[in-house]
């Protein structure tokens, strides 16, 4: 029974285990790889932080993702950027002047090389705002650049835009983190950026194992004296918030962004530190005007009325959230207070009288989609469905991937949607992007053209005071005319060990680690 | 025997047309758009044309189907829509890491599963047995992702002990990698050995009950010989069923534990590609999972025989 063992089998399930195991190329045989990079050497300054995204490649011209975002701000640059009190100043330029309302001219810092060692010039400028404008390059900033007509180079560090009409938001979109400066010869040799990195910022691009890590190295060759301080930063994709949260506990990673629930959870824990800032986004709730009865402003006002937004607050985010209207209370200033407007003032009566002048004395039925990725959407989403009851209207909650969350919303193709939105570093990419008739993600339906005049007035005015004035304005139309109802804007939260120094976020730049090092 | 192996191998070829067939068009079916995902709310109408254009998907279905298969058949799965890399190095260098962790997965689960299982069956209904019912009942019933949960959370709040963060291969620093693969593999292989130890344990009854058995017992053989040569050989067939079963499904990627450990395994590299509409990665990978699960059965198939050379293929 046992006397004609056929040797040949286990042989076979060897042979293709083997086979298996050895058929690829050893590529993630990164063997100098973060773990093993930390504190073997007293010297090296290795910074760890855990991405709670794989990144989705590194094209600064054609990633917006954010996990993509912070890695490559810290390799590549652009002409300006903000201070700490959101003011623009230069980064790879030096100066600037405007001889009339629609040119500027740019200076250049000299000197500067790429991480392939070829100095940098106004050219690259030129090439790098051409590539941002080339519908081939299918860009997702093109359309902040809508005005620039022309960029010319005046000598090897002058550099000249024209723009078709005068354009106040010109110069913040210039800080946008994907508005960098890129090496022509780099781009053609590799058809595009999104694996190979070469730019003029701090840290240089070491290698990227796909689902794993990106490392960065110090660019020995910076500009600027004494930066950065790191010798390297390594960013571990960790999707699982609780993964993060143990990493950062015992001390494997040393910054990792939360959620506001595990914040609070890592309140005492020794040797980290949590920090917060205001965030730039605000979470909302849409509606396509076209549809009965969200065609009717009043039914808006009436949901808005019926909407409690501090127990928003409080309930989806631990009230660390503030009430917020469509610019973001970050952006100081710009923003209005939205705390005296009425319709941010629960009334349940005015709500039902409005609905019964709309032709909706018992309320109607409706369905608010939202995207079952995003906890804090779906309470969202959970809490507005209570509070409308009371109004008499009932909503169902339709739960959607975020694949197909992104495809509903580019077609308007759901009557209420919950989301979250990005104000941006201008009001003008709240006010004008989402509700001007012409705005590129104006996805409902909604065209006011007293409103349109307004924003595209804010747009052109350069006299900062006129346009605020002109910003509060527009604010206050489209809280009336409630297209959306913005509700909150969020906390930020990093987490970060106690030997990191230098670190602070802020809320158009949560990770500036130029200056950081560890103690 | 040969001739068996080859015509199996030739039927991988109807299964897996079909199997590219489906995803190829399941894919395109669902809601959610490639170049939307990619650019964000940002994009303009003209960038994400663009975009779509760029990856064919402009060109009508059929053909887009006969230019991605032409490309398969000669070994080019395309490249991912998402990074621009090559998409089937991608997935092999993402298997060895899958492949790993299943081998050390099954191994744990077979040194807690068969042991225990033939201990509950010989002592059948005594409190052994009653200790591995249980403890196999948990092991079935215990989500995986709640477990590895509370695995990371036990050992970081009292032993303040994370796995390394980072993944490193076997052949490059031996230590570190097992201790990347220890947590996820404990997790996966007391799962797998819940349903190992009940095959086991009832499976082994059965043969004690059958004649060949007693005749044995009655020519005076040993204990242990009656269990390990001759009721355990004979036990094997449907256990080896559930294993192969088990490791067949390991090997196409497992999505959470990959996820919760922070693994760049094949279950990753699926979801996320999945998420972003990642068309050509989506495809390449369930081909090749299709792929691997096929030849796993024929493994099984042929290991039949070698266990119980009744059973012959021709």
């Amino acid at each position: 029974m046992m006397g004609k063992r056929r040797k040949w089998l286990p042989c076979l399930f060897l042979f293709i285990s083997l086979i298996v195991a050895g058929c690829s190329s050893d590529e993630t045989g990164g063997g100098e790889n973060s773990g093993e990079a930390k504190g073997e050497n007293a010297e090296e300054q290795v910074l760890n932080i855990a991405n709670d995204q794989e990144p989705a490649g590194l094209d600064p011209h054609k990633t917006p993702a954010h996990s993509s975002i912070r890695i490559y701000s810290q390799i590549y640059e652009g002409l300006l950027t903000f201070d700490e009190n959101m003011e623009v100043k230069g980064q790879l330029a030096t100066d600037w002047e405007q001889p009339d309302d629609t040119s500027y001219v740019f200076h250049l810092v000299e000197g500067v090389k790429f991480h392939n060692g070829r100095e940098m010039n106004a050219d690259d400028v030129v090439y790098s705002f051409e590539r941002i404008l080339d519908e081939e390059t299918a860009s997702h900033i093109a359309s902040y650049f809508s005005n620039v007509e022309k960029v010319e180079a005046e000598d090897d560090y002058t550099v000249k835009f024209t723009l078709s009409e005068p354009d106040a938001t010109f110069l913040s979109y210039l800080t946008n983190a994907s508005a960098v400066v890129v090496p022509k010869e780099v781009v053609e040799e590799n058809e595009d950026l999104q694996q190979t990195a070469v730019g003029t910022g701090p840290f240089k691009l070491e290698e990227w194992v796909p689902d794993n890590h990106v490392t960065l190295v110090k660019n020995e060759d910076y500009y600027i004296d004494d930066q950065p301080k790191l010798d390297e930063v390594v960013y571990n994709t960790m999707k699982e918030e609780s993964s993060r949260l143990s990493a950062i506990r015992t001390g494997e990673v040393d910054l990792t962004t939360l959620s506001a629930k595990s914040a609070s959870l890592l309140q005492d824990q020794d040797g980290v530190n949590i920090m917060d800032y205001q965030s730039l986004e605000y979470s909302y709730v849409g509606f396509n005007v076209d549809k009965e009865p969200f065609n009717n402003e009043k039914v808006r006002q009436a949901l808005s009325l019926a909407t409690d937004r501090q127990s928003i607050a409080e309930i989806v985010w631990d009230g660390d959230a503030v009430v917020s209207g469509p610019v973001a209370p970050s952006m100081g200033d710009w923003a209005i207070d939205v705390s005296k407007e009425e319709l941010y003032q629960r009334n349940l009566e005015m709500a039902k009288d409005l609905l019964a002048e709309a032709g909706y004395p018992d309320g109607f039925e409706t369905v608010i989609t939202t995207a079952s990725t995003y906890p804090d959407m779906v309470d969202t989403a959970q809490l507005l469905q209570q509070q409308w009851k009371e109004i008499g209207v009932q909503a169902e909650i339709n739960q959607i991937e975020w694949g197909e969350y992104i495809d509903t919303w580019s077609n308007t193709s759901a009557d209420v949607l919950v989301g979250r939105n990005g104000s941006g570093t201008d009001p003008d990419r709240s006010l004008n992007y989402f509700f001007n008739t012409e705005g590129s993600a104006n996805v409902w339906n909604f065209s006011n053209e007293e409103y349109d005049n307004l924003v595209e007035k804010g747009r052109k005015t350069l006299d900062k005071a006129e346009r605020k004035e002109i910003y509060a304005q527009a604010q206050e139309q489209i809280i009336n005319l409630s297209p959306n109802l913005f509700l909150v804007s969020p906390m930020n939260y990093v987490a970060v060990r106690d030997s990191v120094e230098g670190f602070t976020p802020y809320p158009h730049n949560g990770e500036e680690i130029v200056e950081v090092y560890k103690k | 025997m040969y001739a068996y192996i080859i015509r199996r191998l030739l039927m991988l070829v109807p299964v897996l047309f079909g199997v590219s067939v489906f995803i190829f068009v399941i894919m395109r079916i669902v809601p959610g758009d490639v170049a939307m995902t990619i650019l964000g709310t940002d994009a303009t109408p003209e960038s994400l044309r663009q975009l779509r254009e760029d990856f064919g998907l402009n060109l009508p279905i059929y053909q887009q189907y006969f230019e991605w298969m032409a490309g398969v058949l000669t070994g080019d799965f395309g490249e991912s829509m998402r990074t621009g890399k090559e998409v089937l190095p991608d997935i092999l260098n993402r298997f060895k890491l899958t492949f790993e962790l299943t081998l050390i997965s099954a191994v744990i689960s077979w040194i807690i599963a068969i042991p225990l299982g033939i201990v509950a069956a010989i002592k059948r209904n005594s409190k052994a047995d009653f200790g591995v019912r249980l403890i196999s009942l948990l092991g079935v019933s215990v989500p995986n992702f709640a477990l590895a949960t509370v695995l990371i959370l036990i050992l970081a709040l009292f032993f303040s002990y994370s796995p390394p963060v980072g993944y490193v291969g076997f052949f490059a620093d031996p230590a570190t990698n097992l201790q990347i693969m220890i947590l996820p593999s404990i997790v996966l292989g007391t799962a797998m050995a819940g349903a190992v130890m009940r095959m086991t344990r009832s499976s082994i009854l059965e043969v004690l009950r059958q004649d060949f058995i007693r005749t044995i017992r009655a020519k005076g053989a040993r204990e242990r010989v009656v269990i390990f040569q001759h009721a355990l050989r004979n036990a094997m067939i449907p256990i080896l069923t559930i294993i192969g079963m088990q490791i067949g499904t390991l090997l196409g990627g497992t999505v959470i534990i990959e996820q919760i450990f922070s693994l760049p395994g094949l279950g990753q590299l699926v979801l996320t590609a999945i998420t972003q509409r990642d068309f050509t990665v989506v495809q390449g990978a369930v081909l090749f999972i299709a792929f691997v699960f096929v030849l796993i059965n024929l493994l099984v198939d042929l290991l039949y025989s070698y266990l119980d050379p009744r059973i012959t293929y021709k």
